[in-house]
């Protein structure tokens, strides 16, 4: 930060927790998918919960804060590769949120959370855990599932790993820091810029409330009808 | 009485060791059938005592007791049928990879069958059934995740 910048905040409350909040359920749902037995409960667990928060976060990507929006942050390949092709340059135009490359990870990263949680919901593991919605189809559907959902685990692997190699370059090469701003919300900016408009507490919290209660709906009542 | 027990456990040790032989010369199909057949009925006993430990079905002493009581014998199976030429057909999903390691495979299989033989001591309480489902559980992944195609 050059003293003509000023600090700006650019990620709001619910974003933030939402990002570190589903990193840690990520990193735990591996962890316990691997180590099995009696912590297929919580691998269950943990996979509704990231899918309460992937609906809380779709929801907040339209009538969330300006930085979380879709339509902010999500340009077309034209624009990606510009970005691409100025930040290997080492020009680095200041963008208030994600860039036109970070957007499209944003995205993938979503896609492939859905993909993986939506999977597990019909998986069966052929030992003692299957997904509550493994009994309302047919045996060859859980098998395709079950075997879609050991192959996402590697996408979902191979994206976070991704996004963590991303942020190291941004650091060692152009000396950008991207963690921090997501731990405290704030980023340096050029005098002068507006900070992006923020949604309130209260709204995040009241979707992810009604995202909850779809989940619970989908994984508790619907298996029993 | 000493001699006649030394020779029944003789005879028991032969037929042991000499009933896998067997199971060797039969026809690779007939051998992936017993095996998937076998596992299909580890899958339903076991199955009942997982439902019970996850509380997915209300403890039952009786019918735990039967489950685990019936498993170990089951466990016994399924590693006589992977003999030659049982890598394909039949759908298996068995991986090329058990003839490969066949030491660690019966390995794998043996740490499986040391979990199982537990389980009928671990039956007549639900927090005893819980601890040893969840650590059977553990053995048998560490096997499919190693030798079962998903």
């Amino acid at each position: 930060m050059t003293a003509s910048e000023s600090r700006i905040r650019v990620w709001d409350l619910p974003t933030r927790l939402f990002h570190w909040v589903l990193a840690a359920l990520v990193v735990f749902s591996f962890t316990t998918g691997k180590i099995g037995g009696d912590w297929m409960a919580w691998h269950l667990r943990s996979g509704y919960a990231v899918l309460a928060l992937l609906g809380f976060r779709i929801a907040w990507g339209f009538v969330g804060s300006e930085t979380a929006r879709f339509t902010r942050f999500l340009r077309g390949p034209r624009a990606a590769l510009a970005y691409a092709r100025q930040t290997l340059a080492g020009r680095h135009p200041f963008i208030a949120g994600h860039n036109p490359l970070g957007g499209w990870m944003i995205v993938a990263m979503l896609a492939a959370l859905a993909f993986q949680t939506g999977t597990g919901l019909f998986a069966d593991d052929q030992i003692a855990t299957q997904g509550p919605l493994a009994v309302k189809v047919s045996n060859d559907t859980v098998t395709r599932m079950s075997s879609l959902h050991s192959i996402g685990e590697w996408v979902v692997v191979a994206l976070a790993a991704l996004h963590v190699i991303a942020i190291a370059v941004y650091r060692a090469a152009w000396n950008l820091r991207l963690a921090g701003p997501m731990l405290h919300g704030r980023a340096p900016a050029p005098p002068g810029t507006s900070e992006p408009a923020r949604r309130p507490a209260w709204l995040a919290l009241l979707l992810l409330a009604a995202s909850a209660i779809a989940v619970y709906v989908l994984v508790e009542i619907v298996p029993m009808r | 009485m000493k001699k006649a027990a030394a020779i029944a456990a003789l005879a028991l040790a032969a037929t042991a060791t000499a009933l896998p032989a067997l199971a060797q010369q039969m026809k690779p199909e007939d051998q992936i059938h017993l095996r998937q057949s076998t596992m299909a009925l580890i899958g339903y006993n076991f199955g009942t005592l997982a439902a019970m430990a996850q509380e997915k079905r209300p403890y039952d002493k009786a019918e735990a007791e039967r489950a685990a009581a019936i498993l170990p014998p089951l466990a016994a199976l399924p590693g006589r049928f992977f003999g030659e030429g049982t890598d394909e057909g039949g759908h298996t999903k068995a991986k090329p990879e058990i003839w490969k390691n066949m030491d660690d495979f019966k390995k794998k299989l043996e740490a499986m069958q040391h979990q199982v033989a537990m389980l009928p001591q671990a039956a007549g309480d639900l927090a005893t059934l819980k601890k040893q489902v969840g650590a059977t559980g553990k053995a048998c992944k560490s096997c499919h995740d190693d030798y079962k195609a998903k």
